[in-house]
């Protein structure tokens, strides 16, 4: 069925501030077909502006690795936003 | 991949014993243990610290340690390395990471603790915050580094 966009169900961790900010650990999230990491947090900073500031100061991960902002995602990805580490 | 190991690697909610870690890690064969011990200091950036939280993305911090420890052995000819990482609240002098390295000589354990606290604190995905007397904040920390777009497209996992 190529021509029905299947929404992709994707879980999605925040962390530090992030986790403040958004109010929440995590969630599961639908997203369209061709949605990738950069898009998915576009969503979160439209909902909480104040997310768009850290934008340059995160990182991303998928599936508990490091990835960058262009990664598509797939249903059953778990995808978490990173502040700076600070572990130590 | 690294030798057949048998490193502790580990994210604990409770106090870190650093006695048992050290002797854990000491063979016949060895000749040297280093180790780092980092704890909780009274201040941070002229505020007097009360006392730090710590949280971890925790599936993927603890991947990132067990990395770590293996590219120790891949690196380094070290026989057996302890690297724990405490969460939650820490109280001040409290132990919060907890490496130790043993090794046949010294120059190998001192180079892959070294390499080991380096590489946690830039890559491993742990994060503090920090409360004073008049509010707390989440320190200021390092963003690892993250491979190329290029390899952006991944396969479904």
């Amino acid at each position: 069925m190529p021509s029905v966009s299947q929404p992709v169900r994707v879980k999605v961790l925040f962390f530090g501030r992030l986790k403040e900010i958004a109010g929440r650990t995590q969630e599961s999230i639908d997203l369209p077909a061709e949605a990738n990491i950069e898009s998915l947090f576009a969503h979160y900073a439209s909902h909480y502006p104040e997310l768009q500031q850290y934008r340059s100061s995160l990182v991303a991960s998928c599936n508990q690795e490091f990835a960058p902002w262009n990664t598509l995602l797939h249903a059953g990805d778990e995808v978490a936003f990173l502040p700076p580490v600070s572990g130590g | 991949m690294a030798a057949p190991s048998a490193d502790i690697t580990a994210l604990v909610h409770e106090p870190i014993d650093p006695v048992a870690l050290t002797a854990y890690v000491r063979g016949n064969a060895d000749g040297a243990i280093v180790i780092f011990d980092g704890f909780v200091r009274d201040h941070s950036q002229n505020r007097r610290t009360l006392y730090l939280e710590y949280e971890a993305y925790e599936p993927m911090a603890l991947a990132k340690i067990q990395e770590i420890a293996a590219h120790l052995h891949n690196e380094f000819s070290i026989h057996r390395v302890a690297m724990v990482h405490r969460l939650g609240r820490l109280e001040l002098g409290e132990t919060s990471v907890y490496i130790a390295v043993s090794a046949a000589h010294r120059a190998a354990a001192f180079d892959a603790c070294r390499y080991a606290i380096d590489i946690l604190k830039r890559t491993v995905p742990i994060w503090k915050k920090e409360y004073f007397e008049d509010g707390s904040v989440w320190a200021d920390g390092e963003l690892p580094p993250v491979p190329s777009a290029t390899s952006a497209v991944k396969p479904a996992s």
